[in-house]
C-alpha cells in the first residue's frame, strides 16, 4: 500500500514523465525556414542585379511547399503517441497564421485592382504626376510596403510558440521580426525582401535546425 | 476528521495511468505502459477499473490494420484525481 507522501511523488514522477516526452522535430521550421529564406534573399538579389525572371515569381515557391507541409505533418502526426493541450493550442495558432497569411496575400492582390475599379465606377481615375517633366499620367494603385504586414504576421505565431514553450530561439526570432517590421516602414521594396529572408531564416530555419538536433539527441523540446 | 483516500486512485498503478492522463489531452496506451513498465496485462486490467468509474474514456480503433486503444481523463476523473491530491495534503500537512 502506497504512503501519502509515496502517493505525492509518484503523481510528481508522473506528471514530469509525460512532460518530458514531448519531441519536436523541426520539419515544418525548417521547411517554411528555408522557403522563405530562399524567396526572400532571392527576391532582395532579384532587385539589386535586376535580374529577369519572365513571368516567374519566387514567392509561388511557397505555395508549392504547402503540399509537401501537408504530407510531412500527416506523416508525423501518425507517430505521435500522445497529444498535449498545449501542442494543440499552438497548432490552433499556426492554422490561424496560415489562413492570416493567405489573407494579407489576398488583400495584396485584389485591393489595387478592385481600389481601381471601384473609382472607375465613379466616373475617377487616380493620376500621378512627374515632378522633373510634368507628365501626368494614369496611376494604378498598390498597397505599399506589403512586407512589412508579412513581417509582422511571421512574428505573431514564433513570438507565442517561444513564450509558451520557453524556446530561446523562437523568442530571438520573433523579436529580431519585431525590430525588421519597424525598419521595413521606412525602407524600399528591395530590403523589404531582404528584411523576409532574414525572418525566414531566424524564426524558422535556425529555429527548426536546433530542434532538429534536439529530437536526434533525443532531448525534449 | 481525515477523508478517506479514494481506494481507486490510491493503487500505484492506477494513480500512475490518471497522473499522466491529467497532464495530456489523449495519450496512447503504448505511451502509458512505456512510462509505467507495467506488463500489458495488468495495465489492461487497471484501465477497465478506471474506465468502469467513468475516471477516463477509452477509445478502440485501427490504425493501419493494427489495433490503437486511446485514453482520456474524464471530468469526473479530473475532479476526483484533485480531490484525491487535496486529501492527501491534508494527511501531510497533520503529520
Amino acid at each position: 500500500m502506497l504512503t501519502e507522501k509515496e502517493s505525492l511523488d509518484l503523481i510528481a514522477t508522473m506528471i514530469q514523465k509525460a512532460k518530458g516526452n514531448f519531441h519536436e522535430r523541426g520539419t515544418s521550421a525548417i521547411m517554411w525556414g528555408a522557403v522563405v529564406g530562399f524567396c526572400g534573399l532571392f527576391s532582395f538579389f532579384k532587385f539589386e542585379f535586376e535580374i529577369n525572371t519572365g513571368w516567374f515569381d519566387v514567392w509561388f515557391l511557397t505555395l508549392l511547399a504547402i503540399i509537401p507541409q501537408i504530407y510531412l505533418a500527416i506523416k508525423e502526426s501518425r507517430d505521435i503517441k500522445v497529444k498535449t493541450h498545449q501542442q494543440e493550442a499552438l497548432n490552433a495558432v499556426w492554422i490561424v497564421y496560415g489562413i492570416t497569411i493567405f489573407g494579407v496575400i489576398a488583400y495584396g492582390n485584389i485591393v489595387p485592382g478592385a481600389t481601381e475599379q471601384i473609382f472607375k465606377s465613379v466616373g475617377k481615375e487616380l493620376l500621378e504626376k512627374n515632378i522633373a517633366s510634368g507628365e501626368i499620367k494614369t496611376y494604378h494603385p498598390q498597397v505599399f510596403s506589403q512586407s512589412s504586414l508579412l513581417l509582422l504576421v511571421y512574428a505573431f505565431p514564433t513570438l507565442v510558440t517561444g513564450l509558451v514553450k520557453k524556446f530561446k530561439p523562437m523568442l530571438y526570432g520573433a523579436v529580431l521580426c519585431y525590430a525588421l517590421f519597424i525598419a521595413s516602414l521606412f525602407t524600399q521594396v528591395k530590403y523589404d525582401m531582404l528584411f523576409n529572408g532574414i525572418a525566414g531564416i531566424f524564426n524558422w530555419l535556425i529555429p527548426g535546425l536546433i530542434l532538429r538536433n534536439r529530437f536526434k539527441k533525443g532531448l525534449p523540446c | 476528521m481525515f477523508k478517506e483516500l479514494d481506494p481507486i486512485l490510491h493503487s500505484q498503478l492506477r494513480l500512475s495511468v490518471m497522473s499522466l492522463l491529467i497532464s495530456v489531452k489523449e495519450a496512447e496506451f503504448t505511451f502509458i505502459k512505456e512510462k509505467t513498465n507495467a506488463t500489458a496485462g495488468n495495465l489492461s486490467v487497471q484501465v477497465q477499473k478506471l474506465k468502469d468509474v467513468g475516471y477516463i474514456d477509452v477509445k478502440k480503433e485501427f490504425k493501419d490494420n493494427y489495433p490503437l486503444t486511446t485514453l482520456n481523463i474524464t471530468a469526473k476523473g479530473i475532479e476526483c484525481f484533485e480531490q484525491y491530491v487535496k486529501d492527501l495534503q491534508q494527511y501531510l500537512q497533520v503529520k
